[in-house]
């Protein structure tokens, strides 16, 4: 996991909140999938920008992790409105993948 | 690690007009088994036989082909990474194939080569048509080319020949097309449909969604090239061959390279699986890898019929009726009902789910169709599939009657999980209020 933040306190909050969002089809969440790039606070205008990406540019689910990422992130972080951006640079692979979350997929 | 170029996210082609492709494939199915059933007594007579043909096409057309029309449409944006050009002509595909194809069939079925089935032939000939400039345009839009997407573009290019053919052959019962019967062109006709539409379709795809449904990383392009390679010369052999060479024997060349090209597949596939991240794997990716190894069994019969054909001169009816069965009920069969279970419940999910807070969602897409239907159908269906072929090969009417028999029942298993799944809306309590 190497996620990119200008706020390290409230980060491991926000990857805590991630970690209920799941990759549906993989059934393992999207931060020890390692999907989550970046995520940035800007208290003053109460914005969290979170950059990740999706398994393949096309992943069916793709729409619907998006929206409860920010939909999550908004929930926790109740001041916040949170804007999600997808990028495929760099693109996802299988060594993203965190050692809690090749246990995991091991064991399912 | 620098995070750059915001992509905005592609569209998935709307489940309204990938599930009616399902559908209607499962009815195809249905009654296609019913009519092998109804047809057991007559199926050693000769394979070209308005039952056999019938039954063929259906299966060909009504379950195999609208099978793949509709996966594709949800996966050609998969592929090229970009959305399908229009839903309008993703419709009209569907209408025209979906007219055409009883048409076909119920004229093939009463061996009348009138109306119905040229009206059948010219329709599905416009589908494929459609489909082909739609995946075209889909193509030049996206501007990303790969090998994937070679395949299958080469493939529909493959499936006009066969459908333009194929409508030849209607044609040439009334008016003299061709120098020689029909019937002399079903091999030529039947091939190039089999090899280079089906064949490469399954390769095309499957290359991409083998190591996706595994979460393997292994990709080689070169690999994939060399066996889109070796099946296209092999094809192209085979159709100078048949229309130029008197000889059987020259015919092994063409079943080499296709032979090599399957072969190479099973490797590609094989070290997807090795290389996969999740170890377990599920019961549909299960039956879709045993449908890879299961490509082998037509290309073992295809060799036992050429070399009996050329130190006999004869062709053993049941050897032909169990390459056809190997093929259509076997390998087709088994990768589609594999590849069902990991396409549909996503498009059915996207369906339900989409605009729902997926934290409340506690219902994953495999655990939208019934796991206990499914290991029914797969059971009635390898029973049902071993005692035909063994029937076949026997020239026992009994057993090929069992068989059939239970294929209908592993079709109605298969059709009762589809309407499940099609069916399937959100529990009222749990979501309506997100």
């Amino acid at each position: 996991m190497n996620i990119i933040t200008n706020n390290n306190a409230m980060c491991s909050f926000a990857i805590d909140v991630l970690r209920s969002v799941e990759d549906p089809e993989i059934g393992l969440n999207i931060i020890d999938l390692g999907l989550v790039y970046q995520i940035d606070f800007d208290e003053e205008s109460k914005k969290i920008f979170c950059t990740m990406t999706l398994t393949t540019q096309f992943c069916p689910m793709g729409e619907s992790i998006l929206n409860t990422v920010k939909l999550s992130l908004e929930k926790f972080f109740s001041d916040f409105t949170a804007e999600v951006y997808l990028t495929f640079e760099p693109s996802w692979n299988s060594d993203r993948i965190s050692e809690m979350g090749r246990i995991f997929l091991n064991r399912k | 690690m620098s995070v750059v170029n915001h992509t905005p996210l592609t569209k998935t082609t709307h489940w309204k007009v990938v599930i009616p492709f399902y559908g209607y494939g499962a009815i195809a199915l249905l009654v296609s088994t019913v009519l092998l059933l109804l047809s057991a007594n007559n199926l050693l007579n000769h394979y070209f036989s308005p039952g056999n043909l019938a039954i063929t096409h259906l299966m060909a057309l009504g379950w195999g082909t609208m099978m793949i029309l509709g996966a594709s449409h949800q996966l050609i944006p998969v592929l090229i990474e970009s959305e399908l050009y229009s839903i309008k002509l993703a419709m009209v595909t569907f209408l025209l194939a979906g007219i055409g194809i009883p048409l076909l069939v119920v004229g093939f079925y009463e061996f009348n080569m009138g109306a119905p089935a040229k009206w059948g032939g010219r329709l599905i000939v416009l589908s494929v048509i459609v489909y082909l400039y739609n995946l075209y345009k889909s193509i030049k839009n996206s501007q990303k080319e790969n090998v994937h997407v070679l395949f299958l573009f080469t493939a529909t290019a493959w499936l006009l020949v066969t459908s333009a053919l194929g409508l030849m052959l209607v044609y040439n019962f009334s008016f003299p097309l061709f120098q020689k019967n029909s019937v002399d062109y079903l091999p030529l006709h039947a091939h190039v449909g089999i090899v280079g539409w089906f064949l490469l379709t399954i390769i095309g795809v499957g290359s991409k969604l083998i190591p996706m449904f595994l979460i393997s990383k292994y990709f080689n392009s070169n690999l994939l090239w060399r066996i889109y390679g070796l099946i296209n010369t092999g094809l192209i052999l085979f159709v100078l061959l048949f229309l130029y060479s008197e000889s059987l024997l020259y015919l092994f060349i063409p079943v080499v390279c296709i032979f090599s090209g399957i072969v190479l597949f099973i490797i590609y596939c094989y070290k997807s699986y090795k290389q996969r991240i999740k170890l377990k794997v599920d019961e549909p990716m299960k039956i879709s890898l045993v449908a890879i190894l299961l490509n082998l069994f037509p290309v073992l019969f295809l060799i036992i019929i050429i070399v009996h054909a050329t130190f006999t001169n004869t062709v053993s009816f049941s050897v032909v009726m169990g390459y056809g069965f190997v093929i259509f009920f076997g390998w087709i069969t088994a990768i589609i009902f594999g590849m069902t279970f990991k396409t549909l419940p996503f498009i059915v999910w996207n369906k339900v789910f989409q605009y729902k807070n997926q934290i409340t969602v506690t219902i994953n897409p495999k655990d939208l169709y019934s796991k206990l239907i499914y290991k029914w159908m797969i059971f009635f269906y390898w029973t049902g599939f071993s005692i035909f072929l063994i029937g076949l090969l026997m020239n026992n009417v009994l057993l090929i009657s069992y068989g059939a028999g239970l294929l209908v029942i592993a079709a109605l298993f298969y059709g009762w999980n589809i309407i499940r799944l099609i069916l399937f809306k959100a529990p009222l309590d749990e979501y309506n209020n997100q």
